[in-house]
C-alpha cells in the first residue's frame, strides 16, 4: 500500500477524475446507459432502469468527494465496491462471449474487452489504496 | 456510504421523473431507447412484421453476423451485420432506400444488435425503421418463408 499523501492525492484526482467523466456522460443518456446495462444480460428490465439512472450519480458524487476530501474514506470504499463489481460482470461476460459495447463512458463506445479489465483492475487498487491511507 | 447513496437516489430519480412515468406506465418493454432522439424507430410485433412481408412494403434487415445470417435469414432479408456496421459501406451496397420503411431484427427479443443497429441507421437518415423485436427466433417458429445462404447479399 502506498503511503505518500502526494501519491495518494493524485490518485483521488485520477480516480475521481474518471468517474465524474464516466458519469456525467451516462447521466446525460440515461436511457441508453439502461440498455448497455440490460446488453448485458444480468439484470432484468426493472434493475436495468433503477441502477441506470442512480449509479451515475453515485459515481460523479463519489468521485467529487473523493477529490474534495470530503466523505473520502466512504467514497473510496463506494467505489471500490462497484470497480469490484464490474471486474465480476467483465469477466462473466467475456466468459459468456458475449459482444458488446461497455456501457462505461455513456455513448462513447467501447468494446468490452480484456484491456478494460485491466483498466477497472487499476482503478480498484488506487481506490483500495485511498481507503487505506489513513490507518497507516 | 448511506449519505451518497441516499443522495444519488434523490438526484437520479428525481431528475428522472418524466422516465420513471414512463416506465411505471409499460414503456421501455421492447429495449430502452428515447423515441424522442430517435423520431424513426418503433417496435413491431410478429403479425405486423408479416403484414409488411407479405405486402412486400418493407425492406427486411438482418443485423446478427455473417455466419449466423448464411445460416438461415427471413426470405429476401439483407445482412448488415452490426459487429462490421459502416455508414460508407451500407450506403456504397445500394440496397437500403430512404424513402422506404426499414425492418431490422436479430436473434430474438433479448439481442441487442438490431436496436443498436436501428439507432444508427435513424442517424444517417433514414425515416422509417421498425424493429421487430420477436426476430429470427419467433418468425422461424411461426413457420413463415426463410432462405439460407447468400442468398440477397
Amino acid at each position: 500500500m502506498v503511503q505518500n499523501k502526494y501519491i495518494i492525492f493524485v490518485f483521488r484526482l485520477i480516480v475521481g477524475g474518471t468517474f465524474i467523466w464516466a458519469g456525467i456522460l451516462k447521466i446525460i443518456d440515461p436511457l441508453e446507459f439502461a440498455q448497455n446495462i440490460s446488453n448485458y444480460r444480468v439484470f432484468s428490465r426493472i434493475v436495468s432502469f433503477f441502477l441506470a439512472l442512480i449509479l451515475p450519480w453515485v459515481e460523479v458524487i463519489c468521485g467529487f468527494f473523493l477529490i474534495l476530501g470530503f466523505l473520502r474514506r466512504g467514497s473510496a470504499l463506494l467505489l471500490s465496491l462497484l470497480l469490484f463489481s464490474f471486474l465480476g460482470l467483465i469477466g462473466v461476460t467475456l466468459i459468456r462471449g458475449i459482444n458488446i459495447d461497455c456501457g462505461c463512458f455513456g455513448s462513447l463506445n467501447r468494446k468490452l474487452d480484456i484491456s478494460l479489465f485491466f483498466t477497472d483492475l487499476v482503478l480498484l487498487l488506487m481506490c483500495l489504496n485511498i481507503y487505506f491511507f489513513r490507518l497507516k | 456510504m448511506a449519505i451518497i447513496l441516499i443522495l444519488a437516489s434523490f438526484f437520479g430519480l428525481g431528475l428522472n421523473f418524466s422516465l420513471l412515468k414512463m416506465f411505471w406506465r409499460g414503456g421501455f418493454r421492447q429495449g430502452f431507447v428515447s423515441l424522442e432522439k430517435y423520431p424513426s424507430l418503433s417496435f413491431i410485433t410478429l403479425e405486423e412484421a408479416e403484414e409488411l412481408f407479405v405486402q412486400s412494403q418493407a425492406i427486411f434487415v438482418d443485423s446478427r453476423p455473417r455466419l449466423q445470417y448464411l445460416e438461415g435469414h427471413i426470405l429476401g432479408a439483407i445482412n448488415i451485420p452490426y459487429d462490421e456496421f459502416n455508414e460508407a459501406e451500407v450506403l456504397k451496397g445500394g440496397q437500403l432506400s430512404f424513402d422506404k420503411t426499414l425492418v431490422v431484427y436479430c436473434d430474438a427479443s433479448e439481442c441487442q444488435s438490431s436496436l443498436a443497429l436501428s439507432k444508427a441507421l435513424n442517424k444517417m437518415g433514414f425515416t422509417e425503421i421498425m424493429i421487430f423485436f420477436g426476430g429470427w427466433e419467433e418468425w422461424k417458429k411461426r413457420g413463415l418463408p426463410t432462405e439460407s445462404g447468400d442468398g440477397s447479399k
